[in-house]
C-alpha cells in the first residue's frame, strides 16, 4: 500500500504559489482559507529558499491527539483526513500541528471559528467519493478519481512532489545526484576553479 | 539649499545601503551560500527553530513553516494535565466522602435558639449564586472538552459526543466571561470581611484540632480557611483563569500559536486546581457544615450557629444590630 506524502524540493522552488491558487481552486476553498502556502526564507538575500507547505499528513500527527471530539482519521494511505460533521471549531489542531495546516473560516469573538478546514491530499473526506457533499466540504476527491494531488501536479518547476513516499524519494535521490554538492553544482568548479576565499567580495 | 538636501540624501542612502550590507554578512545562509552553495543547513535550521520567513498567505504565524513548540503542548496537554488531572478529580471527591464517613458533618453544640441573624444580604447571595453557577458550567463544560475524548465517546458514540462537545465549547465561551465579571463582583464584594487579622493565624495554628473539633479559635464573619478560599481561590485563581481564559476566548485579535499554548497549559491547570478546591468549598458549604446551605439560600443563620462558628462576628453582629437586647442571648465564654 502507497504511503501518500509531499515533498518540496527547496531547490526549484521559485515561489509563484501557483500551488496555492490551483488548491484554491480545485477545491473551491472559501475566502480567508489557504490549504497551502509559499513561505520564503531570507527573501531578497543571496542563498534565498521559498517551500510549499501544506498538510503533511504526520504518521504520529498532533492535530488528531488533541481533538477534544476525534474528528480525525486516517485512510489506508496514510493520508490524515477530519469529519467536518463532528468538527466543533476549537482550535487546538492549529495550536498543535507543527506546519501551520488547519485553517478556520472565521477568527470571531467567543471562540467561534467554524468548522476547520485543511489539504485533503486531495483525498475528499468520510462522505460517498466524489460526491456532491464531499465536494462542498473537502473539495474535490482527485485520490479517488485515479489523480495525485493538483498542487504538485501543475508545480511548473516540479519542486512540489506528491504521491507515494517511496516513489518521491526514488525521484529526489536521483536528483540530489546529478546535482552534486559545494562547488561542483552549477559547473562551478569547471567555470571558475574551486573557491579559495569568498566570491562576491572583489577586494579581497 | 539643493546641494545641502542632496548631501543628506547621499548620506542616508549610504547608511541604510551599509545597514543591509551587514544585516546580510550577518545571515548566515549569505555567507554559506558562498563557499558552499545547495548547503541550506542555516535555512533549516531556522526553519526547525520556527524563525518567520516572507508568505503572500496572511494569518495567523503564516509566515513560519515548522513551529515545535505545538508538540510541546501536546505532550503537556494529553499527558501531565490529562493524567493527573484526571487522577485527582476522582481522588479528592473519594478523600472528602471518606473524611464526611469517619468526621460527620460539624453540627452546633447547643441548641438553635430560634433568633435569626442576617449573614448574606440579598446582594451578597445573588453575587455567589451567580458565581457558583457560572462556575459549575464552566466547570462541567470544561471537563466534558478534556476527558469527554476518553470517557464519553465509547459510551455515546462520535455524533452524539460531537454535540455534547459543541455545546460544552459555546455554553464555555459565552458563560466564561460573565463568570469573570461575577468574580470580580465577588471580590469587592466580599473583600472587607476577608482582610486577614492576626486572629486567623491562631486559627490556622490550630487548624486541625479545630477542623476535628477538640478546640475553638473565635474567627469574624469569615474564619482562616474561607479567607484562604476568598485569597486563593476566587481572587488568584480567578484572575489566572480569567485572564488566560480571555485571552484564548477572543482569538479575534490574532494571538499566536505559542501564546495559545501558554494560555492553555495556564487555564489547564489553574482551572483543575479551581475545580479541586471549589470540593472542599462545596463540601463544607453542603453536607460538611450544619446550617451553611440554608446560610447561603436565606442569608439567614441562627445565634447559637452564628457564635459558635464566628464568635467576633456574632459579637459585632449582635452588639451593632440591638446593643439593648443582647442583655437576653448574653454570648457563653469561648468553649
Amino acid at each position: 500500500m502507497a504511503r501518500m506524502k509531499f515533498l518540496c524540493d527547496a531547490e526549484r522552488c521559485i515561489e509563484c504559489n501557483a500551488c496555492v491558487t490551483a488548491c484554491k481552486n480545485e477545491h473551491e476553498v472559501p475566502w480567508g482559507v489557504n490549504r497551502r502556502r509559499v513561505v520564503t526564507m531570507n527573501d531578497g538575500v543571496p542563498g534565498e529558499r521559498s517551500m510549499s507547505v501544506a498538510c503533511m499528513h504526520c504518521s504520529d500527527a498532533p492535530c488528531m491527539a488533541v481533538c477534544p471530539v476525534d474528528c480525525f482519521y486516517k485512510t489506508e494511505d496514510g493520508v490524515v483526513l477530519h469529519d467536518k460533521d463532528l468538527c466543533i471549531g476549537c482550535g487546538y489542531c492549529f495550536y498543535a500541528c507543527p506546519f501551520g495546516a488547519p485553517q478556520f473560516p472565521q477568527s470571531g469573538a467567543f471562540g467561534m471559528r467554524g468548522k476547520m478546514d485543511k489539504c485533503t491530499f486531495c483525498a475528499g473526506g468520510p462522505e460517498k467519493d466524489t460526491s456532491e457533499e464531499e465536494f462542498a466540504k473537502y473539495g474535490r476527491n482527485r485520490l479517488a478519481e485515479g489523480k495525485l494531488p493538483v498542487c504538485a501536479e501543475m508545480c511548473s518547476t516540479k519542486a512540489l512532489l506528491g504521491g507515494d513516499g517511496d516513489v518521491l524519494a526514488d525521484i529526489y535521490r536521483e536528483r540530489v545526484l546529478v546535482r552534486g554538492k559545494g562547488s561542483e553544482v552549477w559547473g562551478w568548479g569547471t567555470a571558475y576553479g574551486k573557491p579559495d576565499k569568498p566570491a562576491g567580495d572583489p577586494q579581497s | 539649499m539643493r546641494r545641502l538636501l542632496m548631501a543628506v540624501w547621499l548620506a542616508l542612502t549610504a547608511m541604510l545601503g551599509g545597514a543591509v550590507t551587514a544585516a546580510d554578512s550577518q545571515n548566515p545562509q549569505v555567507e554559506q551560500q558562498q563557499v558552499q552553495p545547495l548547503n541550506n543547513a542555516p535555512v533549516w535550521r531556522a526553519v526547525r527553530y520556527g524563525e518567520p520567513g516572507v508568505t503572500q498567505v496572511r494569518g495567523v504565524d503564516s509566515n513560519v513553516l515548522i513551529q515545535a513548540s505545538g508538540e510541546t503542548w501536546r505532550q503537556i496537554r494529553n499527558g501531565p494535565i490529562t493524567l493527573y488531572g484526571g487522577v485527582l478529580l476522582i481522588l479528592v471527591p473519594i478523600g472528602i466522602l471518606g473524611f464526611y464517613r469517619l468526621a460527620g458533618p460539624i453540627k452546633t453544640h447547643d441548641a438553635p435558639t430560634g433568633r435569626k441573624l442576617e449573614r448574606f444580604s440579598r446582594w451578597e447571595r445573588i453575587v455567589h449564586w451567580t458565581t457558583a453557577i457560572t462556575f459549575v458550567i464552566l466547570a462541567l463544560t470544561g471537563i466534558l472538552l478534556l476527558f469527554g475524548k476518553h470517557l464519553l465517546i465509547p459510551l455515546i458514540g462520535y455524533e452524539a459526543f460531537s454535540w455534547v462537545g459543541a455545546a460544552s465549547k459555546n455554553l464555555h465561551n459565552f458563560v466564561g466571561p460573565l463568570f469573570i465579571f461575577a468574580v470580580a463582583c465577588m471580590f469587592f464584594t466580599y473583600l472587607r470581611e476577608n482582610l486577614w487579622k492576626a486572629h486567623d493565624l491562631e486559627w490556622l495554628r490550630k487548624m486541625t484540632k479545630v477542623l476535628t473539633g477538640k478546640a475553638h479559635v473565635p474567627s469574624g464573619k469569615y474564619n482562616a480557611a474561607e479567607k484562604g478560599w476568598f485569597w486563593g481561590g476566587v481572587a488568584f485563581l480567578g484572575l489566572v483563569v480569567g485572564a488566560s481564559g480571555l485571552v484564548l476566548d477572543f482569538a479575534n485579535f490574532g494571538q499566536g500559536r505559542v501564546v495559545m499554548q501558554v494560555a492553555n497549559v495556564v487555564h489547564g491547570v489553574g482551572a483543575l486546581l479551581f475545580v479541586l478546591a471549589s470540593f472542599g468549598h462545596i463540601y463544607m458549604g453542603t453536607i460538611g457544615t450544619e446550617g451553611a446551605f440554608d446560610a447561603m439560600m436565606s442569608g439567614q443563620v441562627d445565634e447559637t450557629w452564628a457564635r459558635e462558628h464566628h464568635e467576633l462576628w456574632y459579637r459585632e453582629a449582635t452588639s451593632r444590630a440591638s446593643p439593648a437586647a443582647s442583655t437576653g442571648g448574653a454570648p457563653r465564654p469561648a468553649g
